[in-house]
């Protein structure tokens, strides 16, 4: 849908920050699942996978957030809405197109997935 | 995507009713945007517990821990994007919305692992 938006709840731009704020969130999960226990030996922790495995998962999160914010910020600019005030551009919605909502979904699914998988198999 | 006469229009299939005024369709969508982080602070808590932090638990109560917030996580983003769409396709064609279960799914089953966390704690 598109029309002239002079909204003042500047509900596109809070969308597009939401997008964001989801990004980063996915991006931090990754690096701290890359991350080495705190304690190595002597901890009872569940191994999981190895570090080079678990290196390729979060790169692929990382993979998954470009095309995921590149998709957004492109929707974003093609409505003119880069200038900040308010939105003098189109409004799109919704922000994402529907392929990117289930796309973000199936990759936090396989996240979970994976961990857990990870976890039972070692 | 640049292509102006389309109107984006999500959720539903085909475009039967009326597209909804853009703000419902945003608040739609920054929903399923918040229920995404909380499956995804429930994959940090599993990370945190399966693999990161030194606790002197029982290796089964770790693993039913961890495993149990992987799993909260996996429901909430299989049921995210459907109930996107339920409610999309309510709005186009201005039905009522329908109650969702899942925040109570996940309150109970937090509450539950709070629970084994204590155990877990105090057992030791």
């Amino acid at each position: 849908m598109r029309r002239r938006s002079g909204d003042p709840g500047l509900q596109p731009e809070r969308t597009l920050l939401s997008w964001q704020r989801t990004v980063a969130l996915i991006i931090v999960v990754a690096l701290l699942y890359v991350r080495d226990p705190f304690q190595s030996g002597g901890s009872n922790a569940v191994a999981g996978l190895d570090p080079p495995q678990r290196v390729a998962v979060a790169a692929l999160a990382v993979v998954v957030s470009g095309v995921l914010i590149a998709h957004v910020r492109r929707r974003w600019r093609a409505c003119g809405n880069e200038g900040r005030d308010g939105g003098v551009g189109w409004v799109v919605a919704p922000l994402a197109r529907p392929w990117a909502l289930f796309f973000v979904s199936a990759g936090v699914a396989g996240f979970g997935v994976v961990i857990a998988a990870g976890a039972v198999l070692d | 995507m640049s292509a102006p006469a389309s109107p984006a229009s999500g959720g539903g299939r085909g475009s039967e009713g009326a597209e909804p005024d853009y703000r419902f369709t945003l608040a739609n969508e920054r929903t399923f945007l918040a229920w995404i982080r909380t499956a995804l602070a429930l994959i940090a808590g599993s990370v945190a517990v399966l693999h990161l932090v030194p606790l002197d638990w029982a290796p089964v109560m770790r693993m039913v821990v961890g495993l149990a917030l992987a799993g909260l996580a996996v429901v909430i983003s299989v049921h995210a994007p459907l109930r996107w769409i339920r409610v999309q396709r309510a709005m186009r064609l201005q039905r009522s919305l329908s109650l969702s279960v899942l925040p109570v799914v996940i309150a109970v089953g937090v509450a539950l692992v709070c629970v084994v966390v204590l155990l877990g704690t105090y057992q030791s």
